[in-house]
């Protein structure tokens, strides 16, 4: 059974003066296990399209109609309270600029912590502490007693995509959304951070869906991919097969 | 340990340089200012006196010798604990302001302490429910309470609970030979307490407000959101910790403030405190009185930021000062 399918998805932004709709009839479904890479260019509804989907949107965005399935379950109209149980359960979510992303007051363990303790609240210290270490070697971070103490201002900027990641997998969720996580990164450090996604599915065998503008990350990372133009999805398929039309395309 | 040995020296050193620089100014510029202090010393006596014997009051002042020579005077006798008398009331500078001080920092302190706590809860409910019809309630009577000037409003409370229910006391600090009674004391601080904070509260809860609304727009609270915590909860534990160190540098620097505000209301209800002093020093150049009571202000604004600036480096590790926090030295997890 598909994770996640969304039908005919539109979403809306509501101004006083005009209706703006950032995403159109998308409609697409997600295997367990399975990267589906979402691509286009800046402002065609990438982000609204997942923010929607875990509801995250701004107070004037709504979701215009549609359906969002998740194991089959309707969720399009979970109160704001039964998407709070999904969120950090069943979803999570990877930022784009992990140094915005973290709290800036609070030490990377605390905050890795807290999700763990959102999931598990009966948690003893011992026990949490020993979870936070792993979920911190899971990611790649080497010396989690030290580094968990540390603030985001001390961290490099892979580093703390690294914590970003560490506290979205703290939820053990069953669908991963990654918000162009490489985007704010230099070459090696993307590299790094697409190794770990793959590395991490296979171990953890989430599905994950990935946003990306950049066709060479979509190619290293995706099984399927879904191109959007202006809020529609125009082409979703095999991951190769739709690049390579879309590089096609463009050097048309 | 060694860091924090530094850091503790290093705003010693700036602390005493500050108030040396206020001395400095304040000395200058109250002797700068047009009047003369043998009015406040005298009295309307002055104008019979005849030019020699002025000359000789001055002389017996110490208000003859120029100024860098004067200020010497008063910083060598400053250093002892001396501060020299007060021209008006004709006895130590200290004794005056020792009889005053308590009645000031009851008021100016208590009020201070009520305005930090309750514009913080104010401003995080109005934050909580933001556009909702308790916030728009809450910053329309906030609105309307902030912009009543001071002194009008005193005048007001005066009317109203004085003269017309004759509930509380319009004037002083105690019924005369009723200095001990708490009871009593408590009932001639209300009305001026009443008048200090609201006029106030508003401009610091709506600081707040607006400070946390900014804080709820940042990245982190998405993923604070993300993790399954509710929009009270991503306020409490991940907005207000980052709001707070300029809420508490506001108020390190609203202190005076406050505090200049209980100096008016002090006046409108002839409350027996260091408020009424300070005009009165500065209306009759009465000197030393002026430079006490004004570095007395200057030492708490600089204590006050001295002390949000300590505050903060715990808050938000970004602003702490020490090497240590730097290196990973910064404890919890």
């Amino acid at each position: 059974m598909d994770v996640l399918t969304v039908k005919n998805l539109s979403v809306s932004f509501y101004r006083p003066s005009c209706e703006i709709e950032a995403v159109k009839n998308a409609s697409f479904s997600l295997q367990p296990g399975e990267i589906l890479v979402i691509m286009g260019d800046t402002g065609c509804g990438k982000s609204v399209l997942c923010k929607s989907i875990v509801r995250l949107l701004p107070d004037i965005a709504r979701i215009k109609s549609g359906q969002i399935l998740f194991q089959g379950k309707d969720i399009t109209h979970y109160s704001e309270r039964e998407m709070q149980k999904l969120r950090g359960n069943a979803f999570s979510m990877v930022f784009q600029n992990p140094m915005t992303a973290l709290n800036p007051c609070m030490s990377v363990g605390a905050q890795i912590a807290e999700a763990v303790r959102l999931r598990k609240p009966q948690i003893a210290r011992k026990e949490l502490q020993d979870e936070v270490a792993g979920l911190m070697e899971l990611v790649g971070l080497d010396c989690p007693e030290k580094q968990a103490k540390q603030y985001p201002h001390q961290f490099s900027g892979g580093m703390a995509q690294r914590c970003v990641t560490a506290i979205a997998l703290a939820a053990d969720p069953d669908v991963l959304f990654a918000d162009e996580p490489t985007t704010a990164l230099d070459g090696e450090m993307q590299e790094q951070i697409l190794e770990l996604f793959l590395k991490l599915r296979e171990k953890l065998g989430m599905a994950v869906i990935f946003i990306t503008h950049n066709p060479h990350v979509a190619a290293r990372i995706a099984d399927r991919a879904a191109l959007m133009r202006a809020g529609e999805i125009y082409r979703i398929g095999d991951a190769e097969e739709i690049l390579e039309k879309h590089i096609y395309d463009n050097y048309q | 340990m060694k860091n924090t040995y530094m850091t503790i020296i290093s705003e010693l050193i700036r602390f005493m340089l500050s108030v040396f620089l206020l001395s400095v100014l304040v000395f200058t510029m109250s002797r700068l200012a047009p009047g003369d202090p043998l009015y406040a010393y005298y009295g309307d006596r002055v104008e019979k006196m005849s030019l020699e014997e002025q000359e000789a009051a001055r002389e017996r002042l110490g208000l003859d010798a120029s100024i860098p020579v004067q200020y010497m005077r008063w910083l060598k006798g400053a250093v002892r604990g001396d501060f020299g008398i007060s021209y008006k009331y004709k006895r130590d500078v200290k004794e005056v302001i020792a009889e005053r001080i308590g009645n000031t920092l009851l008021l100016g302190g208590l009020g201070f302490v009520i305005i930090f706590i309750l514009a913080l809860l104010l401003g995080l409910f109005c934050a909580w429910r933001e556009e909702k019809p308790a916030d728009r309630i809450v910053c329309g009577i906030g609105t309307v309470t902030s912009c009543i000037p001071e002194f009008w409003l005193s005048l007001l409370l005066i009317l109203v609970f004085s003269v017309w229910l004759g509930w509380l006391p319009s004037a002083g600090a105690y019924t005369v030979g009723m200095d001990k009674n708490l009871a009593d004391r408590g009932r001639h601080l209300i009305l001026p307490l009443t008048v200090v904070v609201l006029g106030h509260l508003w401009y610091y809860a709506y600081l707040v407000r607006n400070r946390l609304l900014e804080e709820t727009r940042a990245d982190y609270v998405l993923l604070a959101r993300m993790k399954g915590l509710s929009g009270k909860q991503v306020l409490y534990r991940h907005c207000l910790p980052n709001a707070l160190p300029s809420y508490l540098s506001m108020m390190a620097i609203a202190l005076p403030h406050i505090l200049g505000g209980a100096y008016v209301v002090e006046t409108v209800f002839s409350y027996p405190g260091i408020g009424t002093l300070a005009y009165e020093s500065a209306r009759y150049q009465d000197y030393n009185l002026l430079m006490v009571v004004s570095l007395m202000t200057g030492v708490l604004v600089i204590f006050g930021n001295m002390l949000a600036r300590l505050l903060n480096g715990h808050i938000d590790p970004r602003t702490d000062r020490r090497a240590g926090a730097f290196r990973g030295e910064a404890d919890g997890l």
